[in-house]
């Protein structure tokens, strides 16, 4: 059987198709994030069906998670990016044992027994510094693109220290740094740092190893590195990361017989 | 097995004419739910669901009532007593003398949730000097000037001492703007040391005779000016009389908790557990009052437990919830995705336990006012509800916090951390303001993540 999962997260919609019998990931895709999330999800998996040459009625079923999952009407059930990411990371690095999402809007420490199965999570939500949106609106603050930082924080000698909880300050104490002359490099290997130790206070003291990091973020030049420094631990990048939740949706889809053309 | 549709303001309006068809009898406060929206502006109203029983009905007539009984009462030439802070115990020696009422003038926490803060009082707190760094309980600030909210209580009694440092600067402030305040301190409980003489007290908690003699001291301290403020002296006949009523409503409440929680699915939905939890500590100003809903619910929930008749399917997650929220929608919510209240920690467990009555009254009620969760370490209230999770096969903890409120910095972690630790079940800490519409995606999402991690662990 195949099963569709989608991500819609607040950047970018992800999506895959996945053989369960081959247990294979037949398409995979991303699309940015818009007002008419549905119709762009609806794009994206007409776009992957094409790719992999099947049509709707081949797919068994539909699941979306990511923060806006209930907008997917044609997906036959809405699960947490908790469940998914543990489930895709699961599949992916078995022995995983600590998630790690960062996501556009929020960030996500997992904890997971052996067999996959969560034992506890906790989400920040409420505070944009721990997230990617802080890494956004770096960018857009130096008119580069988002990839791009991770490229220049590689060149740090000595990460500036962002001091502020707060996005908002913090875009002012990065305005001031750069007056100052503080090197772009250690800027954003500054912001880096400071995400990493919003994630570690998420995580608290129990992180078991191995540690993976999935979501979009863990594409990112130089937030491993930031992550590994104050979780004092190895952390490993999960196989195409912006997939993993996307993945973990299409694992998590129960056969119905209900068919995707039904709900569009 | 039937499951109950909760029913939203419009619905009760018209199951509100369903049941006068059927002979609805109400006591005076009675009336349609929705008069509350249209005369008070308690908008979120609209919002919530409800139970659709008729004990219930009168529930909520009884909670939104208050101001207008304390407005009766005192035309009625009875004394009022604000009591602040100390959750449960001076009322019970208020309601031991004749013609005086107590109620919490710190309850006006609840005002900009229930209004949706149409009422202003935030605005109007940080007006004052107490911002949005504050506890919402800074909303009885200018609940005390305004007037709108409850009478100028005649004695304001407040607890000091191990309370929070944001009450503490409040009632400051209430003080310094003129009101005047009967303080009376009650330390931080600590275990007996060598040497020290161990008291128990409620709760299987325990502390030094002299923190017990001390606070024993200030409650006498407390019966006096009650005493003056009535023209009648506390004695402990008075007292013992009182602490035997206050442990009837504490018996009654205690029974409809083990119901409701223990039941095979929900009897009675989270929202109105919470909301008649909340009447062990104040009685909403009316003692028997309180006891005929207690018992009108006790009866409600036995009758659907025998029918086998529930509010939330049978599967429901079980959950243990630790704090009051600052906006009721979020008990709605838990239910909404697939969760079930199994037990709770609204800080006042203190008041679900009974007085005892083999002792001299006063030593019995500073006994129970030390045995405060609020009053004792984290680690003491970890404790307790582990072992009520324990007893409720909780599947899931939820520790919900109040934005502001400084008494809960660092607890829920400590809570959260003993609870993983002691029974490997998932925790979450949500932080809730009084009114978190902008908020309710991402709070879903973390009840929906929770209910799925509990629900997946069900298997092996």
């Amino acid at each position: 059987m195949i099963y569709a999962g989608i991500d819609a997260g607040s950047r970018s919609i992800k999506a895959v198709l996945f053989d369960a019998g081959r247990s294979q990931i037949l398409a995979s895709g991303l699309i940015d994030q818009g007002v008419e999330q549905e119709r762009l999800a609806n794009e994206l998996f007409e776009k992957l069906l094409k790719d992999a040459g099947l049509d709707r009625s081949q797919i068994s079923g539909v699941a979306a998670t990511g923060y806006g999952r209930n907008a997917i009407r044609f997906a036959s059930t809405a699960i947490t990016e908790i469940t998914c990411h543990a489930r895709g990371i699961h599949h992916l690095a078995p022995d995983a044992r600590t998630v790690i999402e960062i996501g556009g809007q929020d960030s996500k420490v997992i904890s997971l027994e052996e067999g996959g199965r969560v034992r506890d999570f906790a989400m920040n939500d409420r505070c944009a510094a721990g997230t990617g949106r802080f890494l956004e609106m770096v960018a857009t603050r130096l008119s580069m693109d988002w990839e791009k930082l991770g490229e220049i924080a590689r060149l740090s000698k000595k990460p500036a220290i962002i001091s502020n909880m707060c996005v908002v300050f913090a875009e002012t104490e990065i305005i001031g740094l750069l007056a100052d002359g503080k090197p772009l490099a250690d800027v954003v290997a500054g912001v880096q740092n400071s995400i990493a130790t919003r994630v570690s206070a998420l995580a608290g003291r129990v992180v078991s190893s191995p540690i993976y990091f999935t979501g979009g973020v863990a594409l990112q030049n130089g937030m491993v590195r930031a992550l590994e420094e104050v979780l004092g631990m190895p952390v490993r990048v999960a196989p195409r990361p912006q997939f993993t939740g996307a993945l973990g949706a299409a694992l998590s889809v129960k056969p119905t017989a209900k068919t995707v053309n039904g709900g569009l | 097995m039937n499951i109950s549709q909760k029913l939203t303001l419009d619905e009760w309006d018209g199951r509100y004419e369903e049941l006068r068809r059927e002979g609805l009898r109400e006591p005076s406060y009675g009336g349609p739910l929705r008069r509350h929206v249209d005369r008070d502006r308690d908008f979120r109203l609209q919002q919530l669901r409800f139970d659709n029983s008729p004990a219930a009905l009168r529930l909520w007539n009884f909670l939104l009532t208050e101001n207008e009984r304390l407005h009766e009462a005192r035309a009625k030439g009875y004394k009022l007593v604000g009591t602040m802070k100390d959750l449960g115990t001076v009322p019970v020696m208020a309601y031991s003398l004749p013609g005086v009422r107590a109620f919490y003038p710190d309850g006006a926490w609840w005002t900009p949730c229930l209004m949706e803060c149409s009422d202003k009082l935030l605005q109007q707190a940080e007006a004052m000097g107490i911002d949005a760094s504050f506890c919402p309980v800074r909303a009885m600030l200018p609940a005390f000037e305004n007037g709108e909210h409850f009478p100028k209580p005649d004695l304001v009694i407040c607890s000091t001492g191990a309370v929070c440092d944001d009450f503490s600067a409040i009632a400051q402030r209430l003080e310094h703007r003129g009101q005047s305040i009967f303080w009376w301190e009650i330390p931080r409980r600590r275990s007996p040391v060598s040497g020290e003489t161990a008291i128990q007290l409620p709760g299987n908690l325990s502390a030094p005779e002299i923190q017990v003699a001390c606070v024993r001291r200030e409650l006498e301290r407390v019966a006096k000016a009650l005493g003056e403020l009535a023209g009648k002296t506390l004695d402990d006949d008075a007292l013992a009389a009182g602490i035997r009523v206050a442990n009837k409503v504490r018996r009654l409440l205690n029974e409809l908790r083990q119901t409701v929680y223990s039941a095979p699915a929900a009897p009675l939905p989270a929202l109105e557990m919470l909301v008649a939890e909340m009447l062990v500590i104040h009685f909403c100003s009316d003692r028997e009052e309180t006891i005929a809903i207690y018992e009108d619910l006790l009866k409600e929930v036995l009758e659907r437990v025998r029918r086998y008749q529930f509010v939330i399917p049978p599967q429901a997650v079980r959950v243990f919830w630790v704090n009051p929220v600052a906006d009721l929608r979020a008990m709605n919510l838990l239910e909404e995705l697939g969760g079930r209240i199994c037990g709770s920690d609204y800080m006042f467990t203190h008041a679900l336990d009974l007085v005892p009555e083999d002792l001299p009254p006063l030593e019995a009620l500073a006994r129970t006012a030390l045995a405060d969760p609020m009053v004792g370490s984290a680690f003491e209230r970890a404790e307790r509800i582990v072992r009520e999770c324990s007893d409720n096969r909780a599947e899931a903890v939820v520790v919900s916090r109040i934005p502001g409120a400084s008494h809960c910095a660092r607890e829920g972690r400590t809570i959260m951390e003993i609870v993983r630790c002691k029974l490997g079940i998932p925790t979450i800490e949500l932080e809730i303001p009084p009114v978190c519409d902008a908020m309710l995606p991402s709070l879903g999402s973390r009840l929906q993540a929770l209910v799925e991690t509990a629900r997946a662990r069900r298997t092996k």
